[in-house]
């Protein structure tokens, strides 16, 4: 349903995604998870024809951002990341503005406006002013016009950034209760978010695309990966060097005497560890297993990418 | 067609329900209609002075005496009032950031200008219908009917406004900022209107001639006298075509940029 394929987009100089290629199959939500300035916007505009990519080309229904636009941002609805409305327009007036624009058959459009009114729950506003709303129900308004033209495709940039945790909770349910439906990206820098909502993660740190796999595997993989907390007395730089020789030890951090030790998915290195750090010569006065939590995973993979290109 | 008339119905709206647009009618209103009553006091204290003189039988021509320089000082009072109508057509929409949105709608950018443009123009329709009862009332009291000037200086008069308001949204598509789009259309005003003077006929009279020729103002002589050459039309008509068309190119530009 939506495809992306070897997209680069710079502004000016600076290369902001670099060929980023992934698909979405119909009916899935994909969570699209990367830090602040990982390119995840970047990518989303180009998906909705916003902007064309500097090099490659993306697919909604099989048409293309570049060749057909129109086409595509027919079947899109779109929540930006700061979306920006016209305040002074009221919202009902609004969504059936936004409908009209997007093709919505002038026929159908007061019902399309009042079943809409309805999803996005905004009986209560839906003759005040855009301008005057609380951020929650602007929220909801902006989720209103990207569902106005019933798009199959929906792309939402980081929706539920500044809302509290009950509106969090209503946007998330009503995007799960979307599964099936329609075709949905759902960027954010949350993990549980992804967990929660989405069956497909797409991870992008720095322009580049790191790990793309199912919410389940990629949890998985990386909770299999083991986590060793030590707290060693001794010369913290030689406990280390110890520990770090150790075979199948990736990485050791450390502040102070405590130690987080990263170890490959397969064997538990605890009794090794134990072993050599007594050899040395050190005090060993705490250990145990550390099972990482996806917001862990997420830190991990993003830290990963950095250590191998430098 | 559906997104120009949306575009163009939402605009009306903005026009309707935000100050501006009063401000300039009433101003424009105001300032047209405190000329035209000193035009039209001079002109029954001149008709009737000649009428105390039997040596003069003729009557003068209330067009020659009220309207031409009615309509000629006019250029001045759209070169005020016109640039406010057109600053925040696009600068606001790039500031708010509601463009993103609409970047993202199933529109042409032209569409998108072709709305607002019309907004716009309907504006300065209103204002020109509203100094009509005027017109009525000193033909009336002239007991003249020489139709024919009012009408080609309202139509020079129309042709000079849109000018410049599509010269003022081509601006306010180059900036984020109204007031800055404000303050640069009035300068590029200026600068169309003052082509032809830059040069001193006596040291370089071809020069001087083409320059004129692409003078915005230039171009409403003839109106007001009640000729409507083909020239004065295509010029403006050209002047309108080429900032509507290239303010569709700025917002395709901005879009590839980003
Ligand atoms: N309009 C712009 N001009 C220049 N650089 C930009 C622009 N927008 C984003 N960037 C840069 O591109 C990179 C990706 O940004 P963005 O796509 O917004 O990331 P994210 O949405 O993941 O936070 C960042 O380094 C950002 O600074
Ligand atoms: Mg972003």
């Amino acid at each position: 349903m939506i495809k992306i394929e070897n997209v680069t987009k710079m502004y000016g100089p600076t290369v902001a995604v670099k060929d980023v290629s992934f698909e979405v199959e119909k009916g899935e939500i994909l969570g699209f998870l990367g830090p602040n300035g990982a390119g995840k916007t970047t990518t989303m505009r180009v998906i909705t024809g916003y902007f064309p990519p500097t090099l490659g080309n993306a697919y909604i229904a099989g048409h293309s951002v570049l060749d057909a636009p129109l086409e595509v941002k027919k079947r899109i609805g779109y929540v930006p990341e700061t979306p920006a409305m016209y305040d002074d327009m009221r919202v009902k007036e609004y969504i059936k503005y936004v409908g009209a624009l997007k093709g919505v058959p002038k026929t159908e459009l007061k019902e399309r406006v009042e079943r809409i009114i309805g999803t996005c729950a905004l009986e209560s506003v839906y003759t005040k002013n855009i301008g005057s709303l609380s951020k929650g129900f602007k929220q909801r308004v902006v989720l209103g016009q990207a569902l106005v033209n019933d798009p199959p495709v929906l792309i939402l940039d980081e929706p539920s950034t500044g809302l509290d945790p009950k509106q969090i909770h209503e946007i998330r349910s009503l995007i799960k209760s979307m599964e099936g439906e329609r075709t949905i990206i759902l960027s954010t820098h949350i993990l549980p978010e992804v967990s929660m909502t989405c069956s497909k993660v797409v991870i992008i740190n720095e322009g580049v695309i790191v790990a793309a796999d199912t919410t389940d595997n990629i949890g998985r993989s990386l909770t299999e990966s083991h986590q060793v907390e030590l707290t060693v007395g001794g010369d913290p730089d030689r406990v280390k060097e110890t520990v770090s020789g150790i075979a199948g030890v990736r990485n050791v951090s450390n502040s102070g005497n405590r130690f987080v030790v990263d170890s490959e998915k397969d064997g538990d290195l605890r009794a090794e560890i134990a072993r050599k750090v007594v050899e040395g010569g050190f005090d060993l006065l705490e250990m145990r297993a550390h099972s990482m939590t996806l917001e862990d995973v997420f830190l991990k993979l993003v830290t990963e990418e950095e250590g191998e290109r430098q | 067609m559906r997104n120009i008339a949306e575009i163009f119905k939402r605009e009306v709206r903005h026009y309707y329900t935000s100050p501006i647009a009063y401000v300039v009618i009433v101003i424009f209103t105001a300032v047209f209609g405190f000329l035209y009553f000193r035009n039209l006091t001079y002109y029954s204290q001149l008709s009737y002075q000649l009428m105390q003189n039997p040596y003069y039988p003729q009557r003068i021509d209330l067009v020659m005496a009220v309207f031409a320089p009615l309509f000629s000082s006019n250029s001045i009072i759209f070169l005020l009032v016109i640039p406010p109508l057109s600053m925040r057509l696009f600068a606001e929409e790039k500031k708010s950031g509601t463009i993103e949105l609409m970047f993202t709608y199933p529109v042409k950018d032209i569409q998108m200008v072709l709305g607002k443009w019309l907004a716009s123009l309907t504006i300065l329709l209103v204002m020109l219908a509203l100094s009509v009862p005027g017109v009525f009332m000193a033909f009336k009291f002239a007991g003249s009917w020489e139709w024919g000037p009012v009408l080609s200086g309202y139509l020079g008069m129309f042709l000079m406004g849109v000018s410049f308001l599509s010269l003022g949204i081509l601006i306010s598509a180059l900036s984020e900022n109204q007031i800055v789009a404000l303050i640069i259309s009035y300068g590029a005003l200026l600068a169309f209107w003052f082509l032809g003077w830059a040069i001193d006929p006596n040291s370089g009279k071809k020069m001087a001639d083409v320059l004129t020729e692409f003078s915005i103002i230039q171009h409403l002589d003839n109106f007001i006298k009640g000729v409507i050459d083909t020239r004065d039309v295509v010029y403006y008509v050209l002047f309108i075509f080429t900032c509507v068309f290239l303010t569709a190119r700025v917002l395709e530009s901005k879009r590839w940029r980003g």
